[in-house]
């Protein structure tokens, strides 16, 4: 039987410290969710894998402890919270706002908002980019289809040039492109459902995460 | 493509309503967040009215929103394209045009000319070992990719042109170094100006030159390309004598910011000036949505006269500034006045397409061909046509008679553009802009009716409706929605005229179409409701088989079925509909139920709050609860009504508005009929005077006025010199 994908499904299998499979799936989704997010918020390769690791741990602690409640919040905000205040303490630790960072974005880690959009963005690249993988391994899928979008897409060629590229009409060309936005709503639509994060649940009611800092 | 699967079949389907091509949508989707993609000119306005292709572009433009969230993923296994085009620079080495590999498929030999944005060389495409010019837009990168593919899509577009004057581009790309470049047909030929130079070329001469080069930009406007940069140096003329324009287009992309580049000094500002003297009015005005293909038609304008007299129309200008005063507030001199010979009728064109507001320019650039065509052959030109109307206008204006039929001249101008509403729009705007120009048309046939707007006199107003009608149905064959609420205002326009045969010819033919199209789902309750409302009034008056009162009973139940289906109760548009629905009734005799049905009314409006409109509302519906109680003979009890209709009135509308006229004119009737005649005298000469004011002396109610004044002018003279001169019937024994 397939594996239940759900963030509700996953989490109710980190409960069990033997299901690994569980453990794993979860792993895979979040960390590198968390990696973007730390080197989006500033933070440098070495830093950022630390703290992607730092949160997933404390959170599954705090989860397995029952303190992580899903009625109350998503749980995109409580892993934010977490790294949030584990940011917070290094530039704390480094004693002025001197830790080391990345050359991307600056965040102001005192502005949740801004840093949970940043971790919100992070997510739905996560979703984006599992969509596409699964769209180009899929077999129901004419490669030349893919092609054509990938020439559109990331390539920007017209649509004229993409068509005899391919040997196919321009009006080929722009069913192509609705095909592969259609099929790639779907798996979106449903990855996102495994998320389970949409959009209006942001705001955690009642009890927040710890401050992450093992106290 | 193997794999169709119930989705994709359905996408087979025609998008949209089937009467455009995909592509076509597919560009207006683009346009939505890229003004500068070109969009079929056809299609703005048939977008106000097409919910289906509205909603497939609504359906593509949300596709690309989608897709374009991708562009930033990390694709899998990304194949790199292999079209030259889009290969990405493999070394961004200096550009050196020796360098093989800098176009890879394109040999370069010698530079044919270096300007401020490019290099042009001479060059052999290796796979055909044809011979072209490849033009190298220098320091032209793409400063995202969004204006790469802005560019990449012109180009397509203007690689499809085909005309004998239009330079053919055949393939484009980015270059190694990153710059974009383009192949194009090589033209072994000089500029336009020096080809005029050289050969001293007369102002026939010029003008069949230009009659060719106005043909190619007509057939490049028509499939949705403004060229945005002509000038001499963009026209050459080949060994053949024929005029090729080049860069079709491309001016765009060609210089992504030349406004804003920073430059050498005074070079540059010179070589703007240059520039800035073939840019319209509106181009300067740094407003991007208010160029369209008629600035195409100013440029011409200018090379015309400059070719004509050897210099450019503003010449003296000093500073970009001043040549924008110059260009919007003064008339260049006449060509004639300059170069002794040149025929009249080449100032007038050169003048018309100089002309500061578009609207007043050509409307296209066949009306332009045709008329260099005219001039050629000795017929008379149609601009010249066009300025009398101008002269008339003016004449009009002096003669009070004003905006009304200054507004009618307008919309001919507006209606022809809505047809064919602006390309180079972003497809929201361009829908925008046919709606308001719609709006517009409407509007200005609005204000010349005499009842509702400022009035005009009689037959030349007329005869105005009449040609608006008529470019009308020309502009609008392909929109029966768009010509319906057109010809349905033009008829209401008669009907404020009294021209009652033409105001129901034009009106039941609206009600027509648009009782069609009401069936078809494409009109709304609201526009059907005005449809059978104009109806209502044109039968209430229609006058060869007598008024159909019952036929416009009928119509008004329509109408005020339809509005009520779609308003709230207290909508004072539908309340007025059923007061005057208890008009026709009332002329059917049917007292009882004309005076339930208005009471009901004034019962709804009395429950509304206090406004200009509601007035005019309460004002009508006491003058027709006046006429009833006149109806029955209680006439004490009418004239009482009719002078509240007219205090209601007063406030709210202008002294000699059109309403207080009728009104006063009621009044004085009643006063007669109860045989007071000196009262009535004052009030009956107000009447007359606002009436022909308002109306003119010919309009029936004027006319009834005039006897009425006459009669009681004869009545109340007699008895003042104590004769026994007895008109009335119901007077003293």
């Amino acid at each position: 039987m397939e594996l239940d994908r759900t963030t509700t499904a996953l989490l109710a299998g980190l409960l069990d410290p033997a299901n690994s499979k569980a453990w794993e799936v979860f792993d895979q989704r979040y960390r590198p969710i968390l990696v973007g997010f730390a080197r989006n918020c500033g933070l440098k390769d070495h830093d950022a894998a630390e703290l992607a690791q730092a949160t997933i741990v404390r959170f599954v602690e705090e989860y397995r402890d029952g303190r992580y409640d899903r009625e109350r919040g998503r749980l995109g905000a409580w892993l934010v919270t977490i790294a949030r205040y584990r940011m917070l303490d290094m530039r704390r630790r480094a004693g002025t706002a001197r830790i080391e960072r990345g050359e991307s974005a600056m965040v102001d880690l005192d502005d949740e908002a801004s840093v949970s959009e940043v971790y919100e963005a992070q997510r739905r690249r996560a979703v984006l980019a599992e969509a596409l993988s699964e769209l180009k391994s899929s077999s129901r899928t004419d490669p030349k289809t893919i092609q054509a979008f990938e020439m559109l897409v990331y390539h920007s060629v017209p649509v004229a040039a993409v068509a005899s590229e391919l040997g196919m009409s321009a009006h080929d060309v722009y069913l192509a492109k609705s095909r592969v936005a259609a099929k790639l709503r779907e798996i979106v639509l449903r990855l996102e459902n495994e998320y389970e994060e949409g959009p209006g649940d942001w705001a955690s009611k009642g009890r927040r995460p710890s401050d992450g800092l093992g106290a | 493509m193997g794999d169709l699967s119930d989705e994709t079949q359905a996408m087979q389907l025609p998008a949209g309503c089937g009467r455009f091509p995909r592509e076509a949508l597919e560009l207006a989707a683009l346009a939505r967040t890229d003004p500068d993609v070109p969009i079929d000119e056809r299609l703005a306005p048939h977008l106000v009215m097409c919910k289906r292709c509205t909603e497939a572009i609504d359906r593509f433009a949300a596709d690309n929103a989608f897709l374009g969230e991708f562009k930033g993923i990390p694709a899998p296994t990304s194949r790199a394209p292999t079209v030259a085009r889009t290969r990405p620079g493999a070394d961004a080495g200096p550009a050196e045009r020796d360098d093989a590999a800098l176009i890879p498929g394109y040999r370069l030999g010698d530079e044919i000319h270096r300007g401020g944005q490019g290099a042009v060389y001479r060059a052999e495409q290796l796979a055909t070992r044809r011979s072209c010019a490849v033009k190298m837009l220098l320091g032209g990168k793409f400063a995202s990719d969004i204006q790469r593919m802005r560019f990449e899509r012109e180009v397509e577009v203007v690689a499809a042109l085909r005309h004998p004057s239009i330079v053919t581009l055949y393939e484009s790309g980015i270059s190694r170094s990153g710059e974009p470049w383009f192949a194009m047909e090589l033209v072994d030929g000089e500029r336009l100006d020096e080809h005029v130079r050289r050969l001293r070329l007369d102002a026939r001469g010029v003008a069949k030159l230009m009659q060719q080069v106005a043909d190619a930009i007509a057939y490049a406007h028509r499939r949705g390309v403004i060229h945005r940069d002509l000038k001499p140096g963009n026209i050459l003329v080949d060994r053949e004598g024929v005029p090729r324009i080049l860069d079709f287009g491309l001016a765009r992309a060609d210089a992504p910011d030349a406004g804003s580049s920073p430059g050498s000094g005074t070079t540059l500002v010179g070589e703007f000036l240059g520039t800035f003297a073939y840019a319209a009015p509106e181009q300067l005005s740094g407003d991007p949505t208010a160029i369209d293909s008629r600035c195409d038609l100013y440029a011409l304008g200018v090379v015309f006269y400059e070719c004509l007299t050897g210099r450019r129309p503003f010449d003296g200008a000093k500073s970009i500034g001043e040549l924008v005063i110059q260009k919007t507030m003064r008339t260049p001199e006449r060509p004639s006045a300059l170069v002794p010979g040149v025929d009249r009728d080449f100032d007038v064109i050169a003048l018309r397409l100089l002309a500061a507001d578009a609207a007043n320019r050509y409307d296209t650039a066949d009306a332009l061909a045709e008329d260099l065509a005219r001039a050629l052959d000795g017929r008379p030109i149609l601009a010249r046509e066009d300025s009398k109307i101008y002269v008339l206008r003016r004449n009009l204006r002096r003669h009070w008679i004003a905006t009304g039929a200054a507004a009618i001249v307008l919309a001919t101008v507006v209606a022809s553009s809505v047809a064919l509403a602006i390309a180079y729009a972003n497809a929201e705007q361009a829908r925008a802009r046919a709606e308001s120009q719609l709006d517009a048309v409407l509007k200005a046939l609005e204000e010349s009716n005499p009842e509702t707007g400022d009035g005009t006199s009689g037959m030349l107003a007329t005869e105005f409706i009449a040609s608006v009608e008529k470019s009308l149905e020309a502009a609008l064959a392909n929109e029966p929605a768009d010509l319906a609420r057109l010809l349905r205002s033009v008829g209401l326009i008669h009907l404020g005229f009294g021209n009652l045969a033409d105001a129901a010819t034009a009106i039941e033919r609206a009600y027509a179409i648009e009782s069609d199209a009401y069936a078809r789902g494409e009109i709304d309750h609201i526009t059907m409701s005005d449809s059978a409302y104009a109806v209502a009034r044109v039968r209430f008056r229609v006058p060869s088989t007598g008024p159909n009162f019952a036929g416009s009973e009928q119509a008004y139940r329509e109408a005020i079925r339809l509005r009520e289906s779609a308003t709230r109760p207290d909508d004072l548009h539908t309340i007025d509909l059923i007061r005057q629905l208890s008009s026709t009734l009332r002329r059917q005799m049917k007292l009882a139920e004309a005076e339930d049905t208005l009471r009901g009314a004034m019962a709804r409006s009395a429950r509304l709050p206090p406004s200009r409109e509601r007035a005019i509302f309460d004002a009508a519906a006491l003058n027709a609860s006046a006429g009833i109680a006149s109806d029955r003979g209680e006439l004490q009890l009418a004239l009482v009504e009719y002078q509240r209709a007219l205090e209601t009135l007063r406030p709210h509308v202008e002294a000699n508005n059109f309403r207080i006229g009728v009104g006063l004119l009621n009044i004085a009737r009643t006063k007669m009929q109860l045989d007071q005649w000196e009262s009535a005298l004052p009030d009956a000469e107000a009447s007359l005077r606002i009436l022909r004011e308002r109306k003119g002396d010919r309009d029936e109610v004027t006319l009834r006025a005039t006897n009425v004044v006459s009669e009681i002018r004869r009545v109340v003279e007699g008895r003042s010199t104590g004769g026994a001169a007895n008109a009335n019937g119901n007077g003293s024994p």
